[in-house]
C-alpha cells in the first residue's frame, strides 16, 4: 500500500462518486472508496461526490444512472465507470490502480 | 382515466384493440411488463402508447437502456405518430444506456435514475413512464435478486406517484421468463407476452395478455400488427352485433332475370356468394352488382385479389358493364391487393380500415378464398367471420366471390367457410354439351326467398348479362347452340302447326259457308216444293168443286121432271 497522496494539481476532478443521499449503498461506497484510497495511498481530495437525489439534473449530464457510481474521466477525455457500492476491494482497487497516475509511478 | 368495478383505475393507452383487450388500459399507477423477443415490437408498442398520450395533452418519459435518443427518435420517425415525441413540453427521452466498459463492485440501485426521472416527471407533468430495456442495467447485478428487487422498487415509486410504468424486457429462447429479470413477472400487476414466428418467411406476431391482476381482460392470443400507424390487434376489435330487424328492401343485381330469381335481387345488408371455377363470371356478376349500387347512388368498396382495377374495368365494359364513371365519381373504390402479399391478419386489418374510412353500402370480395392462400390462412375462416360480422353490424350489402374446382365447384366456398355464411349462394359453371362450353348459374340457397333450384344459362353479351328461359330436353337443361336449335326446331314446330291450324279453320270454314249456301239452296227447294204442293191442292178443290157444281144442276133436273 503506498500512503504518498496523488498530486492535487494531476487528479482534480479526475474521480467523482455518484450517491443518492444517504441511501445504504451510498454510504458504503463512501466508506468502501476511502478505505481503497487509503490502503493505496492515493489523495482522497482527488475524489468529489454527487449526491443525485439532491441535484437530479447532475444525473442526465453525466449519464450515470445507478447509484452509487464511480466515475473516472480518462486524460483522453473518455469516461469509466465503477458501478456498485466498492464492496470488492480488488475491483475497486484495480479501477484505481490501473489508471489513476501515482506520484510515485 | 376509468376505473374499473372491482376499483382498479386504469389509463387508457388509446390503441382501440389494446384497450379492448385490458378492458380500459393499463394499470395507472403501477407497472405493466412488456416481454418479446427481439423486433417483437416491444419498444415500438411502448413509443407509441407515450405519442398518444402526448396528443392527448398527456405528459410523458421515456428512459432508453439500449438505443440513443438520436436512434430512439430515428427508429420512431417512421410511424404517423412520430410528431409527438418532439413536444419537449410533454415528452422528456432519456439514455440511460450503461457507459460502455463499465464494470461493477459491489450492489447498486436505482435510486439515482429515480431522482432524475422524478425531475423529468415533474417538468412534463408526466403520467407515463417506459423504462426500455433496462435488463442491458440490471442484468449487471451480480445478485439476480437484486435486479428482482430494483424492480419492485421502481413498481412501488410510481404507484406513489399516480405513474403508469411501461417496463420491457426479453424473453429466452425457451421460456417465458425475462432473461436477467428473473423473477419479476411476479411482482408486476400486468405482464403482456409479445412473441414471433416466421410463417412463410413472414414475420408473424402475436399478442397475449399473460396476466392482468384485479381486472377482467381478454386472455386469448391475438394477432399484432406493425404499419405507419404503429400496433394494430385487429382481432382484439369484436364488432358490434347487429340490433334491429333484418331489412326486407331488395337491391337489385343488375341483371333482371336474376333479380327474378331471387324475388327482387338480394336483401339490403345480406351476404352473398358467389362461387365457380375461375371464368365463370363471377368479377362480372360482382361488376354487375357494383354497376347496379351506383346506379342507385350507393356507395361500393370493391376489393379484388386478382387483378388491377384498368383489367377489371376494361373487360367489364366489354359487356356493357360500365364501372369507369362511377369510379371517377367515388361511388365506387377499388383496391387491388396480392393474396401473398401479408397475413391473413393483414389483409383483414386493411378491409376494416377501408371498411371504416369508405362507409360502403356495399362491399363486394373478390375472391374472398384468396384468403386461403395468404400465409397464416389457419385464420382465414375468423377473419372471413369478422368481416361479415362488420358489414351486418353496419348493414353493408355484401358479396363474396369464391374459386371452386372443375370436380368441386364449391370446394374452396366450403373450405373458407363463407358458404354456410351466406344468406344467398349462387354457383357458377359449365356446361358442355356438343363440344361448346357455356356457362351457368344456379340459386344453392337464398334465405327468405322461395327462389327456383333450376340451372339456368348465364349469357353475357356486349348489352349486358342475361340469364336464358330454362329450356328442359328430358332430365337436362339445355344451353348455348343446343338450346338455340332446340329453340329453334321448337320454332318451327309452332309455326307449321299454327299454318295447319289456320288451313283446317279456313277449311272449315269453307265448308261451313258451303253447308249455310245448300241449306239456302234445300231452304228454296222446301219452299218451292211447298209452293207447288199448295198450288196443286188448291188445284184439286177447284177442280173438285167445278165436278160438284156440274153435277148439282143434273140432278135438280131430273126430280123436276
Amino acid at each position: 500500500m503506498n500512503a504518498n497522496p496523488v498530486s492535487t494539481a494531476e487528479s482534480t476532478h479526475n474521480l467523482t462518486l455518484f450517491v443518492a443521499g444517504d441511501a445504504p449503498r451510498s454510504q458504503r461506497a463512501r466508506a468502501n472508496l476511502a478505505a481503497a484510497l487509503a490502503r493505496l495511498g492515493l489523495d482522497p481530495a482527488t475524489t468529489r461526490e454527487i449526491d443525485l437525489t439532491a441535484d437530479p439534473a447532475q444525473t442526465l449530464a453525466f449519464g450515470i444512472f445507478a447509484t452509487p457510481a464511480l466515475l473516472r474521466i480518462r486524460t483522453a477525455g473518455e469516461p469509466e465507470v465503477l458501478y456498485g457500492d466498492l464492496s470488492e476491494g480488488p475491483a475497486l482497487e484495480r479501477f484505481l490502480v490501473l489508471h489513476e497516475p501515482r506520484l510515485d509511478a | 382515466m376509468t376505473e374499473a368495478a372491482e376499483g382498479l383505475v386504469k389509463r387508457a393507452t388509446g390503441i382501440s384493440g389494446l384497450d379492448q383487450m385490458t378492458q380500459g388500459g393499463l394499470p395507472a399507477a403501477g407497472g405493466t411488463l412488456i416481454l418479446g423477443r427481439p423486433a417483437s415490437g416491444k419498444t415500438v408498442l411502448a413509443l407509441q402508447i407515450l405519442a398518444l398520450a402526448i396528443a392527448r395533452g398527456e405528459g410523458a418519459v421515456f428512459v432508453s437502456f439500449e438505443e440513443s435518443r438520436r436512434q430512439v427518435l430515428r427508429d420512431a420517425a417512421s410511424f404517423s405518430w412520430w410528431h409527438h415525441l418532439h413536444d419537449e413540453q410533454r415528452f422528456e427521452l432519456i439514455d440511460a444506456r450503461p457507459t460502455p466498459g463499465a464494470r461493477v463492485s459491489g450492489e447498486f440501485d436505482l435510486d439515482g435514475l429515480l431522482a432524475a426521472v422524478g425531475f423529468c416527471v415533474e417538468r412534463t407533468g408526466a403520467h407515463w413512464l417506459v423504462f426500455d430495456g433496462i435488463d442491458q442495467l440490471l442484468r449487471r447485478q451480480q445478485d439476480a435478486l437484486m435486479a428482482s428487487d430494483q424492480i419492485h422498487g421502481l413498481s412501488n415509486w410510481c404507484e406513489e406517484r399516480d405513474l403508469t410504468l411501461i417496463l420491457t424486457g426479453k424473453l429466452s429462447e425457451h421460456s417465458l421468463a425475462p432473461t436477467h429479470l428473473e423473477g419479476i413477472e411476479f411482482l408486476l400487476p400486468s405482464v403482456f407476452i409479445i412473441s414471433t414466428t416466421l410463417v412463410s418467411n413472414q414475420l408473424s406476431r402475436r399478442f397475449r395478455i399473460a396476466k392482468y391482476r384485479g381486472s377482467a381482460h381478454i386472455t386469448d392470443e391475438v394477432a399484432m400488427l406493425i404499419d405507419n400507424d404503429g400496433m394494430h390487434f385487429p382481432y382484439a376489435i369484436r364488432p358490434t352485433a347487429a340490433a334491429g330487424p333484418a331489412p326486407n328492401e331488395r337491391i337489385s343485381t343488375g341483371i333482371r332475370r336474376l333479380d327474378e330469381v331471387l324475388e327482387g335481387g338480394f336483401y339490403r345488408g345480406s351476404t352473398s356468394l358467389i362461387s365457380g371455377q375461375p371464368g365463370t363470371a363471377k368479377t362480372t356478376l360482382s361488376g354487375s352488382v357494383a354497376a347496379a349500387a351506383a346506379a342507385r347512388g350507393e356507395r361500393t368498396l370493391f376489393i379484388s385479389f386478382d387483378e388491377q382495377q384498368a383489367p377489371v374495368v376494361r373487360n367489364l365494359a366489354s359487356v356493357g358493364i360500365a364501372l369507369g364513371e362511377p369510379i371517377a365519381a367515388g361511388l365506387i373504390q377499388f383496391h387491388a391487393r396480392e393474396a401473398w402479399d401479408g397475413l391473413v391478419e393483414a389483409h383483414y386489418h386493411a378491409l376494416q380500415q377501408l371498411i371504416h374510412s369508405f362507409e360502403p353500402d356495399c362491399l363486394i370480395i373478390d375472391p374472398i378464398s384468396a384468403l386461403l392462400k395468404a400465409d397464416g390462412a389457419d385464420s382465414a375462416q375468423i377473419a372471413i367471420e369478422r368481416v361479415l360480422s362488420t358489414t351486418r353490424a353496419r348493414g353493408i350489402t355484401t358479396l363474396l366471390t369464391s374459386l371452386g374446382t372443375q370436380t368441386d365447384p364449391t370446394s374452396e366456398a366450403t373450405l373458407s367457410h363463407a358458404s354456410t355464411l351466406a344468406d344467398t349462394w349462387l354457383v357458377l359453371g359449365y356446361n358442355v354439351r356438343g363440344g361448346e362450353r357455356n356457362r351457368s348459374l344456379s340459386v344453392v340457397k337464398s334465405r327468405g326467398s322461395a327462389h327456383s333450384n333450376q340451372v339456368r344459362e348465364l349469357i353475357l353479351t356486349r348489352q349486358g348479362i342475361d340469364l336464358a328461359e330454362v329450356y328442359e330436353y328430358g332430365t337436362e337443361v339445355l344451353m348455348g347452340t343446343a338450346r338455340m336449335q332446340k329453340e329453334n326446331e321448337e320454332a318451327i314446330n309452332r309455326r307449321l302447326k299454327r299454318l295447319e291450324d289456320d288451313q283446317h279453320q279456313r277449311a272449315l270454314e269453307q265448308r261451313i259457308e258451303q253447308a249455310v249456301a245448300e241449306a239456302e239452296r234445300l231452304r228454296l227447294e222446301l219452299q218451292a216444293l211447298e209452293e207447288e204442293r199448295s198450288a196443286r191442292e188448291h188445284s184439286a178443290q177447284r177442280h173438285e168443286r167445278e165436278v160438284i157444281n156440274r153435277r148439282q144442276p143434273l140432278a135438280s133436273k131430273s126430280e123436276h121432271e
